[in-house]
């Protein structure tokens, strides 16, 4: 069975997919692509493991089907690099070794680079509330509240060296 | 399921009367798979409201302020003129769900749905809706709405309401499961005009979960027109409590979701009336450090802080997890669970399931060459079932097909005949004899008593006792990774198996012994892991991939989701505990008495250990003289038990530690008085009467909690009359290693690779608690070269040896010893190596960063890199050096006793709010001795980590059961500690040093985060209240009806 074929923008590129129309886009990235760097931990919007964003803001993979694609502009994990902001949060975040086992981390970045790419001047209250929808079994969300801190610092830094 | 994309609201309305099937209107579809996991029918038409644009936008105009009902919260909640029309609005949208589902779910969906959390802010506004009803726009007041029964036709269009204006003052709370993106227990909204001390117009309203969305009109009329003097709380407190219609459910009794409703509203509404803030908890004083204590963190530590190894492919989202594996050809698995908690297995029919195009294998029992048992004390769990089920979980069959979808369909064509037989779900009604028996062993799978003294005769002694019934929750794991992996045979005709687990040589030898096969024929990959904490000790899936994978012949992969996760795997035992515990006048104690109970599930693992670590922990670290335990494991159909960090050890903490409080209480001494009174002294036997190991630091540990910073701050009533605060502590001594009954040895490789890099080999896991760091860190100190310079190898049985389990925090042992053992020789073998090719004396030469220099040379250069000496011998010239020991042991033999400790103490600041009873911990300071810290960030990562997986067993976690089958069933209501839910401050203190004598080197971490944070925070709020909860998770409802008794 598959529905009509859906047109979306992955990563930069563009892709044509016929899936049945409620497949979701969690299991589109990792089964159908390959693409295996978000991860599913719960399956129904709880955890945060599986976020991309889309259209520009992080959503969960697992809440969004098929037939939700057309025309939209995805980007996963394995690309976020497009993103000026990613390379300096990740920086920050592996300097302050904000992840253990490293599972939800995927999904913890893409978030923060969402938000310090809208909004680099983000307090911690702010990043918090960022971060609500992302569990992490392992850290107790300190090392991540750091790692992001220092995101948030270095991109503001950056930002005012090219100002 | 087919998608249709109306243009108009028509036609829209059209295709739903039309549908021959089932037909449902979509907006941001953000609820559907959860309500499709929690079996809601998929319908056969979807209908997406998605391109009908009028309804999307948010217009404000003069007060006015309409909103597109497919608008998406967070547009909705981010707009200008509804932030300063309806701000009320705005902030109840924080509420809803999490960020990122926000950017989907619309403001529509979350009315359409009837139940949704913003419905109460939306009466409170008195919002209108616009309502597309029969071909015509209707607008109607969404109160009255509410009222009529739904219409699948309806379609809402927009929610139109007006700004309160100038002298309103708003308030709303959402009381939740957890602090943010929870299920609703009750959420409360209110705007009140305001004006010259007099209240104006009032509507509160109430709704949320199960509670009927409604405003509360008595409750108004009690406050409209009062001056703020003459409002008489507790009478509208009363009002409405009397008005608000909530049922119990699963999670909270009714009568909690009103008083809590009644609370937050009053203090709520005085606080805004009174023009007081909400009071901001400050932050303690700096931390006084022992002498030869460190805190630890980068800021602190800069020197001693380094990126671990495995960061930078975890960040960059380039580590390939073992269920990350996709291969061109290979097969998905799937295992078909039981479904009925305890029943014989008649027949199972896998015909048609064969028979389906796409099913690669199916397998039974009937695959099955060796033992079909498992299990790593007790071989009492079948690989799949044969002639019995005895949990919901149990395996009966897997298949392998060319996609989910095949294998999902695949499992659905297995006729399995079941006779169902007496449900066992009560630990203690399973120990009676009229009990139906789990296992043909009977139900009692381990008794044990630990007796010294004279109990009778030290209780008559006695001036005060304590006696208390300590209940404790089915906690689960929750790694992110659920149990998952792959398998295949390699071209050589070896089955290899590479899913998450703790022990890849114990796994491999378990499935040697169910398949059949020479052990030498399987290899094992464990690791990496996306966490683990006990609960990937025991075999998950490895069984079914290997059968599979054989059966098949084709690669396999297989990845639980996580209800068939929460379903099919172990979780910490549920205990119930009796403790009596009597002391003299002066706070020594003379007698205890303990009888614990421990629901083991269906099958045994590891919970025989787990029961007796918790009946070795006892006393504490306290002396009592006359003491009696007994403990009992229960076979039940509840799931299974089995090894959970703290391994029993937190868990009897949990009752020693609050019974010392509540007798100081009684005593009239501090708790830290009690404690110096009891407090064991180095070189005192262990419990069991056993020799334990140098460096004991309880004195330590309690000197640290007595200076605590965090007895100075505020505690009582906070000024804003919201909390009562309080600060309490608790010791911790949790056991290293396997103790003396089990095998436990370890050991590793060091050797130079090919490239140069030095190598350490180990059969431990990195299960995310920084084992590579650790080993990074311990190589290059022995060795003398950098970090960068080692490459760890681990988990996995072609490239490692045995090292023994990732568990009992035992690996930091394993490791060190590794490294001290095998670097001199290694070195010995390096600059001889090194000196043949250079023509130098080896005694000229040492490892540096990089590679060889002359030990007399402080230039730093280099003689020889390592990687050129690598290229420069051959294969068999290259040094390569193991090690073998046995983990170290006491000599007790009349049970299994621990040798090596490590010690702790957790002080916690507790705030108890007076409105809803919730609990939250303000600082959390953790101080440790546990030997040198290997690596920093690991060791605070763990203590950190521990610490907030011990605050969700305290405050909110467990695992439901009813009739044998999982009623928190996704981590939609299994709550795990969200960021809004940790300590808001936490620190971690270590003190590193060990006694001269000490040749035993760190101690592990991995289970002291864990080990008293628990009754160090019902200590807290003992402290707060004058109440020591005795069950966790800590019951909201029982701190709020205590707290009504103290005013």
């Amino acid at each position: 069975m598959s529905g009509a074929p859906v047109s979306f923008r992955l990563n930069g590129v563009e892709r044509t997919i016929d899936v049945p129309a409620e497949t979701r886009l969690s299991e589109i990235l990792r089964d159908l692509l390959s693409l295996t760097a978000s991860k599913v931990a719960c399956g129904v919007g709880r955890c945060g493991a599986c976020s991309v964003l889309m259209n520009e803001r992080p959503v969960n993979a697992c809440l969004v089907m098929a037939w939700q694609l057309e025309d939209a502009d995805i980007v996963s994990p394995e690309g976020l690099d497009i993103l000026p902001e990613t390379r300096i949060v990740r920086q920050a975040l592996s300097a302050e070794n904000a992840f253990q086992c490293g599972y939800c981390a995927p999904g913890f970045v893409t978030v923060l680079v969402s938000l310090l790419r809208n909004d680099p001047d983000a307090e911690m209250s702010q990043i918090k509330a960022a971060l609500e929808g992302n569990i992490c079994r392992c850290t107790g969300y300190h090392s991540i509240l750091r790692g992001a801190q220092a995101a948030a610092e270095a991109v503001r830094a950056e930002r005012s060296k090219s100002a | 399921m087919r998608v249709v994309h109306p243009d108009s609201l028509t036609e829209a309305q059209e295709i739903a009367r039309d549908a021959g099937g089932t037909a449902c209107f979509v907006a941001g579809a953000t609820a559907l798979q959860l309500l499709w996991a929690n079996g809601g029918a998929k319908p056969d038409i979807l209908i997406d409201l998605g391109g009908i644009a009028k309804s999307r936008g948010v217009v404000a105009e003069g007060g006015d302020i309409r909103i597109g009902a497919l608008t998406t919260l967070s547009d909705v909640a981010s707009d200008e003129g509804l932030q300063t029309g309806a701000p009320l609005l705005a902030h109840a949208i924080g509420s809803v769900a999490g960020p990122a589902v926000r950017n989907l779910a619309t403001i529509g969906g979350n009315i359409a749905n009837r139940n949704g959390c913003l419905l109460p802010v939306l009466l409170a506004l008195e919002a209108r809706l616009v309502v597309f009803r029969s071909g015509a726009m209707r607008e109607i007041a969404l109160a009255e709405w509410l009222g009529e029964t739904a219409t699948a036709t309806d379609i809402v269009c927009s929610v139109n309401v007006t700004a309160p204006g100038e002298g309103a003052v708003w308030i709303h709370r959402k009381v939740g499961l957890r602090r943010v993106f929870t299920p609703s227990v009750v959420a409360v909204a209110g705007v009140v005009h305001f004006d010259s001390s007099r209240l104006g117009e009032c509507r509160i309203a109430v709704g949320g979960g199960v509670v009927t969305p409604s405003r509360l009109v008595s409750a108004e009329k009690a406050l409209q027109g009062r001056s703020i003097e003459s409002c008489d709380w507790a009478s509208v407190s009363e009002t409405i409590m009397r008005e608000v219609e909530a049922p119990d459910d699963l999670f909270r009794s009714g009568a909690y979701r009103r008083k809590a409703a009644a609370g937050t509203i009053v203090h709520a509404l005085k606080a805004k009336l009174d023009g007081v803030a909400d009071y901001v908890h400050a932050d303690p004083a700096p931390p006084t450090l022992a002498s030869g204590e460190i805190a630890l963190g980068k800021q602190m530590l800069p020197d001693r802080w380094f990126t671990r190894p495995d960061m930078p492919e975890k960040v960059d989202a380039t580590l390939s997890y073992l269920t990350d594996v996709r291969e061109d050809g290979m097969l998905v698995g799937r295992i078909l669970r039981a479904g009925v908690p305890h029943a014989r297995l008649l027949s199972i029919d896998v015909s048609a399931a064969e028979a389906l195009p796409g099913v690669a294998a199916v397998v039974t029992h009937r695959d099955i060459r060796g033992e079909n048992g498992f299990g790593i004390v007790f071989q009492d769990q079948p690989a799949l079932c044969h002639d019995k089920v005895r949990y919901a979980g149990d395996p009966v069959a897997a298949v392998a097909a060319v996609d989910a979808a095949t294998a999902e369909a695949a499992l659905g064509l297995i006729r399995v005949a079941y006779e169902p037989l007496p449900l066992v779900d009560d630990p203690e009604i399973a120990l009676e004899p009229q009990s139906e028996a789990v296992h043909d062993s009977g139900n009692l799978q381990t008794e044990l008593h630990l007796d010294r003294g004279d109990v009778d005769a030290g209780f008559l002694e006695a001036a005060h006792v304590v006696e208390e019934i300590y209940e404790m929750p089915r906690q689960m794991h929750g790694f992110l990774e659920t149990e998952g992996g792959y398998a295949r045979l390699e071209a050589d005709g070896t089955l290899h198996v590479a899913a998450g687990g703790q022990h890849n040589y114990r796994d491999r030898m378990q499935l040697s012994r169910i398949l059949g096969l020479p052990e030498e024929r399987i290899r094992v990959t464990s690791s990496p892991t996306g966490g683990a904490f006990g609960g990937k000790d025991e075999l998950t899936v490895q069984p079914a991939l290997a059968l599979l994978a054989l059966k098949s012949g084709k690669a396999v992969r297989l990845h639980l989701d996580r209800p068939e996760s929460v379903l099919a795997g172990t979780k910490r035992n549920p205990m119930r505990l009796r403790m009596r515990t009597g002391c003299d006048k002066d706070g020594r104690l003379v007698a205890q008495e303990v009888d614990l109970v421990s629901d083991s599930g269906a099958y045994a693992s590891l919970s025989p250990g787990v029961l007796e670590t918790a009946l070795e922990h006892a006393a504490g670290p306290y002396v009592i003289d006359n003491i009696r335990t007994r403990g009992r494991l229960a076979y039940t159909n509840n799931g299974v038990g089995g090894a959970f960090r703290g391994f029993g050890a937190n868990q009897m903490t949990f009752a020693v530690e609050c019974q010392m409080d509540r007798l100081a209480a009684l005593c009239g001494l501090s708790p830290n008085d009690i404690r110096r009174r009891n407090l064991r002294t180095p070189g005192m036997p262990g419990f069991l009467g056993q020799r334990v190991s140098l460096t004991e630091r309880c004195d330590e540990m309690l000197e640290a909690a007595m200076t605590s910073r965090l007895w100075s701050c505020e505690r009582g009533l906070s000024p804003d009359g919201a909390d009562y605060v309080g600060v309490g502590m608790a010791l911790s001594y949790q056991g290293n290693g396997l103790g003396t009954i089990p095998h436990d040895e370890g050991g590793g490789v060091l050797r130079l690779a090919e490239d140069g890099r030095i190598e350490a080999l180990l059969g431990l896991d990195e299960l995310g608690q920084g084992l590579h760091a650790a080993t990074v860190s311990q190589v290059a100190d022995f060795v003398g070269c950098a970090r960068d310079d080692v490459r760890p190898i681990t988990g996995d049985t072609l490239l490692a040896p045995d090292s023994g389990s990732t568990t009992a925090s035992r690996g930091s042992y394993v490791l060190w010893n590794t490294a001290r053992r095998t670097a001199p020789e290694f070195v010995r073998r390096m600059i001889a190596a090194a000196g043949l090719r250079l023509g130098r004396e080896p005694e000229d030469l040492c490892l540096v960063a990089g590679g060889i220099a002359d030990r007399r040379s402080n230039s730093g250069d280099l003689l020889i890199s390592y990687v050129d000496l690598a290229a420069a011998l051959d294969p068999d010239e290259r040094p390569s050096v193991s090690t073998h020991f046995a983990f170290p042991k006491t000599e007790h033999d009349r049970g299994n006793a621990r040798y090596i400790f490590a010690f702790g103490a957790t002080i916690a600041r507790v705030a108890v709010s007076r409105a809803t009873g919730e609990a939250r911990v303000l600082d959390l300071d953790l101080h440790s001795a546990a030997g040198p810290v290997i690596d920093v960030a690991s060791y605070l990562g763990q203590m950190e980590g521990g610490a907030i997986q011990g605050l969700g067993f305290t405050l909110l976690e467990d695992s439901l059961m009813r009739d044998g089958a999982y009623l928190t069933t996704n981590l939609d209501t299994y709550m795990m500690p969200g960021v809004a839910d940790t300590a808001e401050r936490l620190s971690v203190f270590a003190q590193e040093s060990l006694d001269e004598g000490d040749d035993l080197g760190p101690r592990g971490v991995g289970e002291l985060g864990i080990a008293s944070v628990t009754p160090a925070i019902v200590n807290a709020v003992g402290d707060a209240i004058g109440y020591w909860p005795s069950r966790s998770p800590l019951s909201a409802e029982a701190l709020l009806d205590h707290m009504e008794t103290m005013q």
